[in-house]
């Protein structure tokens, strides 16, 4: 395979995105025979699922699924890969796309060997996307622990200084300040948006008090923590004062369902949090988690059963009724309200975490593709089968979990073949 | 749950309340947000979420005899936040219409006025009743006041009460005859809600013990009597609309108009007394401190429903027809009362009297058609929030 070198002129298939739908797809039409350029946004591939600490219902870690996606990509000739890729603009139609590339500047070349020299003399700090914020890291950094491409990245933030002590540490001649970002087309016949989807900005959701309380965080962020490579070495703490949680308050919809925020569920935050309560059992076995919810969505019976095993658990609780209302208290704990719609009765538990089950929002939605597509109201991705030639796979077309993204990316594979042949 | 109930959902019970205003309220996915949204809701058993699942399956008993649909002022938190739309405001202010018909439809003969009042199609007929019979009093007066006079007489009366001033409304319409007219009028509006009072207060109180949302078992009048002062001076404070955050401008606008209210009563019992009593018919100087009280009072009633009307106007979600009719009633009747005065003081006379015609007409609308109407609220509610706190509901 090619990595970010000299940029193809053509290829069968464009994918976008390389999260865990885009790599699907690559995969499934490369092995079948075809030419496929996948572009990714961020320097890594894996996208949000490189974040996560456990798929569910599994708990395995998603290493499992990534590592053996990345060796098949690597491995595959028929597959070239454009990290810090973005499209622009896409013009021409079904079976003949002319695909407007913007490729930025990774400031780092092939010979990398991910020493880590450049970070460690790095005074420069920027802030840590990949954990939310949660921590600061180095300009001169690996985005992710497994990134794939394996190479470092040089933020554009970095000091002239840094620029100059990097260049002097590394033994490999592989940093390159001399890289600017370059516009290139390519054509292609076939178009799969993988484009995936970013956590709902939880501080739209006034009455659920995150970013004005600390002890208020995201699952997303949840799932960062429990992650060994996280900001806290894998230990859930409260950020205020990194205490352990003993009480713990989880809220369901959080911005999901809601006609004010996103009107859709976002179908995988009830497992999110039921799976977040494993992380927390496994690290406290005494602490005592709430789940306040609407309805719990835990479809199939592989899911049913996770939740199952859950509610044997003596120390989680299911409230069913909406939080809608936080207030701090002492210690910077959190009194959440909510009504308990089965016994009718006001509920304020006071607990020392909250964790907002914050949904999907397609990435279209804040970052809409320039090119002749079909969004829905909330920016999902329309699969218009008819006028084939472009097609959306995983969360770029609906709310999904990995299994159903999987498939569905598969499928897209076969569409898009069939646009490569002239079906 | 060791009691079994058998729901009985009332088909037609649903589609009213659907049309009257709580268009939303299938919409309802029982998330129970608006109960914590709601600045007011008691800690057990807060509404309106549990209105919004009774209304939605037909259970009229369960809402129309219970005072929680009372005690909430509409102020619209629950719907901002309300993640469906469901609008729960809104279609609790369709129970309480509901209600309010309900217990005015069951008052012999009168009752039929219930269905009437909330039919726009209807206030034409409800207009024509008033508009036929002072155009009939104004006849009496303009044409037949030698008879009149007579007739007075004979019973050892006065039948003219007009001064000297070149242009009085009683030389339109006679004030005996207007008297003649809203007197009773009044008195059995009264009548109609101590009659309706007594079956409202025993629902309430039942559906209370039934929810467990009262820890009286029986209700002893004397006691709810006595609860009365409290609560009407949290009704003239408007505590509960203070406590609002979405439309907090509304409470100062309702308190115009309640104020104004109570201002134009005051001065009319005055006016009463001055008739009556010392024989001494107006037009009154402007001077008087009466005057005064009675022209900052209707400004007042035309400033606050004007500001309501604004605020109606400028929300997205449509008012229904029983809004309209109450906030168009009040602006009429505060504006020509404002008015006719004004045309007199300019020497206009037939400008005059025919804005105190259709003074005459709105202020019958009131008196009238008040137990059918959105305004009964002003003694249901009261009841319901004495209850309330009388019933210890927390």
């Amino acid at each position: 395979m090619t990595i970010d070198k000299a940029a193809p002129a053509s290829a069968s298939v464009l994918v976008v995105g390389g999260g865990i739908s885009g790599l699907t797809t690559t995969l499934e039409t490369a092995e079948a025979g075809y030419e496929v350029l996948l572009v990714e946004k961020n320097p890594y591939l894996g996208g949000r699922v490189m974040q996560l600490n456990q798929y569910f219902p599994k708990l395995c870690p998603p290493t499992c699924g990534l590592e053996i996606n990345f060796r098949r990509i690597r491995e595959n000739k028929k597959i070239k890969v454009l990290t810090m890729t973005e499209v622009e603009k896409v013009e021409g139609s079904k079976g003949n796309y002319a695909v407007t590339l913007k490729i930025s500047p990774r400031y780092v070349n092939e010979n990398c060997t991910c020493c880590g020299a450049c970070s460690d003399v790095c005074e420069t700090e920027i802030e840590n996307e990949f954990n939310f914020g949660m921590n600061r890291s180095k300009a001169a950094y690996l985005p992710a622990e497994m990134a794939y491409p394996p190479k470092f990245v040089i933020s554009p933030e970095i000091s002239s200084d840094d620029k100059k002590r990097v260049q002097d540490a590394c033994k490999y001649n592989a940093i390159d300040f001399s890289m600017e970002s370059k516009t290139i087309t390519v054509n292609v016949a076939a178009v799969v948006w993988a484009t995936g989807w970013k956590p709902y900005d939880a501080t739209k959701i006034d009455n659920l008090g995150y970013g004005r309380h600390q002890n208020i965080i995201t699952n997303m962020m949840l799932e960062r923590m429990a992650s060994l490579n996280g900001p806290t070495q894998g230990k859930i703490q409260r950020p205020s004062d990194g205490k352990a949680p003993k009480t713990i308050a989880f809220v369901q919809c959080a911005g999901s369902r809601d006609e004010n925020h996103l009107p859709y569920c976002s179908y995988i935050c009830c497992m999110a949090s039921l799976k977040h309560a494993t992380y927390v059992r496994e690290q406290y076995p005494d602490a005592e988690m709430t789940i306040y919810y609407i309805d719990l969505r835990a479809p199939g019976q592989k899911y049913e059963k996770f939740y199952k095993k859950l509610k044997d658990d003596p120390k989680v609780f299911f409230v069913k009724g909406k939080v809608a209302e936080v207030a701090e208290v002492e210690d910077g704990n959190i009194t959440v309200t909510a009504e308990n719609a089965v016994s009718g009765e006001k509920v304020r538990q006071t607990v020392d975490l909250v964790v907002l089950a914050t949904g999907m929002e397609p990435s279209a939605a804040s970052d809409k593709p320039n090119a002749d597509l079909t969004f829905t109201e909330d920016g999902f991705i329309v699969n218009d089968f008819k006028k084939g030639g472009m097609f959306a796979a995983g969360c770029a077309n609906k709310p999904a979990d990995v299994v159903s993204s999987n498939q569905n990316a598969t499928g897209m594979a076969l569409k898009a073949i069939q646009t490569v042949v002239g079906r | 749950m060791s009691n079994q109930y058998v729901i009985e959902p009332n088909l037609t019970f649903i589609d009213e309340v659907i049309g009257l205003g709580g268009d939303t309220l299938k919409k309802c996915f029982q998330c129970a947000t608006c109960s914590v949204a709601c600045p007011i809701a008691p800690e057990n058993s807060p509404f309106p979420r549990k209105e919004m699942i009774a209304a939605s399956w037909g259970l009229k008993d369960k809402l129309v005899g219970s005072a929680d649909i009372w005690l909430c002022h509409e102020c619209g938190d629950c719907t901002a936040l309300c993640p469906r739309g469901a609008k729960p405001g809104a279609t609790l202010s369709a129970i309480r219409s509901y209600a309010i018909s309900e217990y005015s439809g069951s008052v012999p003969v009168l009752g039929k006025l219930s269905k009437m009042v909330t039919d726009p199609k209807k206030l034409a007929l409800l207009t024509a009743v008033p508009a036929v019979w002072f155009a009939l009093m104004a006849f009496i007066t303009v044409f037949m006041g030698g008879t009149m006079e007579k007739i007075f007489h004979a019973i050892g009366l006065h039948w003219a009460h007009v001064t000297d001033a070149p242009i009085a409304q009683a030389r339109f319409v006679s004030t005996w005859l207007v008297d003649f007219t809203f007197v009773p009028v009044f008195n059995i509006s009264i009548l109609i809600f101590v009659y309706t009072l007594y079956k409202m207060l025993t629902d309430m109180h039942t559906n209370a013990v039934l929810e467990g949302k009262t820890d009286k078992e029986k209700l002893d009048y004397k006691e709810y009597f006595k609860t009365i002062p409290t609560v009407l001076k949290k009704v003239l404070a408007h505590t509960q609309f203070n406590e609002c955050g979405e439309n907090k401008s509304r409470g100062t606008a309702h308190m115009m108009v309640l104020f104004g209210f109570i201002g134009c009563l005051i001065v009319t019992t005055i006016g009463f007394f001055f008739l009556y009593i010392l024989g001494k018919p107006g037009p009154y100087s402007q001077l008087w401190p009466f005057k005064w009280l009675g022209n900052i009072a209707g400004i007042s009633i035309v400033m606050g429903s004007a500001l309501m009307i604004k605020e109606r106007l400028s929300k997205t979600d449509l008012s229904a027809y029983k809004d309209w009719y109450l906030l168009g009633l009040v602006l009429t009747l505060g504006a020509t009362g404002l008015m006719t005065q004004m045309a007199r003081l300019a020497g206009m006379e037939y400008v005059t009297y025919a804005i105190y015609y259709v003074h005459l007409i709105a202020i019958f609308h009131l008196f009238a058609y008040l137990p059918f109407s959105k305004l009964a609220h002003i003694v249901y509610r009261l009841a319901a929030m004495t209850y309330a706190e009388y019933a210890n509901r927390k």
